[in-house]
Formats: C-alpha cells, sequence, structure tokens
C-alpha cells in the first residue's frame, strides 16, 4: 500500500525526461531527431511571457550555428491552434523565427518530456537527452554556442 | 477495514494532489487573472486606499515571481 501511495505522489515527476534519458522511438521520428546533429529543443507558447523573449534570441543563434551539425526545433504547446499560426506568423514577420516548429496541441510531445517550467531547452544529442535548460536565460543566444561547444 | 480506509484517503488525496502542468498555464498567464483583473488604474486605487488605512507604504506583496521557473 505504501509503495502505491508513493508511486502515486512522485508519478509526474517519474516520467519526466532528465540528463542522460533515451528519448522514446516514437518521439525520435515525431520530431525527427534520427540523426547525428545535436538537436536544440525549445517548447514555446504564444501565452508564455518569457517565451516571447527568448524566441528571437534562440533565432539569433541559429544564424551563426553550423546547420550539418547543430537543428534547433521548436515546440510550439499552444492548445488553439490559430494563436500558435499567429504566433510564429508576427515572430516571421519581425525575422524572429528562423527554425523548424513543430505544433503541439494536444500536448502529446511536451507531457512526454515533462518540463518543470516554460520555457525549456533540451539538448539531444544521439537520442539522449545532454543538459537541459529550464526557464528564462537572459543571453541564451551566447548560452546555446557556449554549450555546443562544450559538446562537440 | 484498514485496506478500506487507505483506498478512501486515496480517494482525498486525488482530489487535492491534481497538478497544474507549466504548459497549462494559459488562463492562468492572462493579465485578468492578475489582482484588480489587470486593470491598473483599478489596482493603484485599490493601492491607494489599502495604504492610507493602514497608514504605511509597501508590503502589499510578495517577494519572488510566481512561474517557478527560475
Amino acid at each position: 500500500m505504501k509503495n502505491i501511495i508513493w508511486t502515486f505522489l512522485l508519478g509526474s515527476q517519474l516520467f519526466a525526461y532528465d540528463v542522460g534519458d533515451t528519448i522514446s522511438p516514437a518521439m525520435v521520428e515525431h520530431l525527427g531527431l534520427g540523426g547525428e546533429k545535436v538537436y536544440v529543443i525549445d517548447f514555446f507558447a504564444s501565452w508564455c511571457g518569457s517565451c516571447q523573449k527568448e524566441v528571437p534570441l534562440i533565432a539569433k543563434a541559429n544564424v551563426t550555428l553550423n546547420h550539418n551539425e547543430v537543428e534547433i526545433i521548436g515546440i510550439d504547446v499552444d492548445k488553439k491552434p490559430e494563436n500558435a499560426e499567429a504566433f510564429q506568423k508576427a515572430l516571421q514577420a519581425e525575422g524572429a523565427l528562423n527554425f523548424r516548429v513543430v505544433n503541439d496541441p494536444q500536448n502529446l510531445v511536451i507531457a512526454e518530456f515533462n518540463p518543470v517550467g516554460m520555457p525549456t531547452l533540451y539538448y539531444v544529442k544521439a537520442q539522449k537527452v545532454v543538459k537541459i535548460i529550464t526557464g528564462a536565460v537572459d543571453a541564451i543566444d551566447a548560452q546555446i554556442h557556449s554549450d555546443l561547444k562544450k559538446m562537440r | 477495514m484498514k485496506t478500506l480506509s487507505y483506498i478512501v484517503l486515496l480517494l482525498f488525496f486525488i482530489g487535492c494532489a491534481k497538478e497544474v502542468k507549466p504548459w497549462e498555464k494559459e488562463t492562468l498567464a492572462k493579465s485578468t487573472m492578475e489582482d484588480a483583473g489587470g486593470n491598473a488604474l483599478s489596482k493603484q486605487y485599490e493601492e491607494h486606499i489599502y495604504f492610507s488605512k493602514e497608514a504605511s507604504k509597501g508590503g502589499g506583496g510578495v517577494a519572488g515571481g510566481g512561474c517557478g521557473c527560475n
């Protein structure tokens, strides 16, 4: 009985991807993470103030990345597709969205990763989570470059 | 009987332990969810009355943010 209670109480955190975890084959296929690149996965939403500041900075970092080695993938977790579309269009109009975005209106992708906050950035290499950055970082563009340099 | 008591207790936990995930906070992120419904003037007016009645300034808020991400 004790085990059941502990499993229930801790269950929500048990099924979260952490550093060193292997991404499920279904998710690798869904997001296209099968290559040899380092994948930087950013979870964002139109209603998330910190994400609104961070996405343009990630796009700035993406300009100078070697796309043969690194790919940034955005996951828009807006439940209303019209909100996601409007947000992405506004970003594109400002030149602040230059990476592939996967819409996740059912929240199936983010539920599998199960981050503790928004925005969250996952570095995935060889289908394994290498690093996680949770919460807004002021100079996330510089942080991405610095992290990728260490991963080479 | 003991097992039944545990099950009833667990049912109570189910009601309390519904966690709002970070990606489910769209409605909570709206300005209308703030004090005074996001109406800055109304908030300022209420704070003015509060501070006048308390004969002090400050202490109307709490330290730190609410997103729990930093």
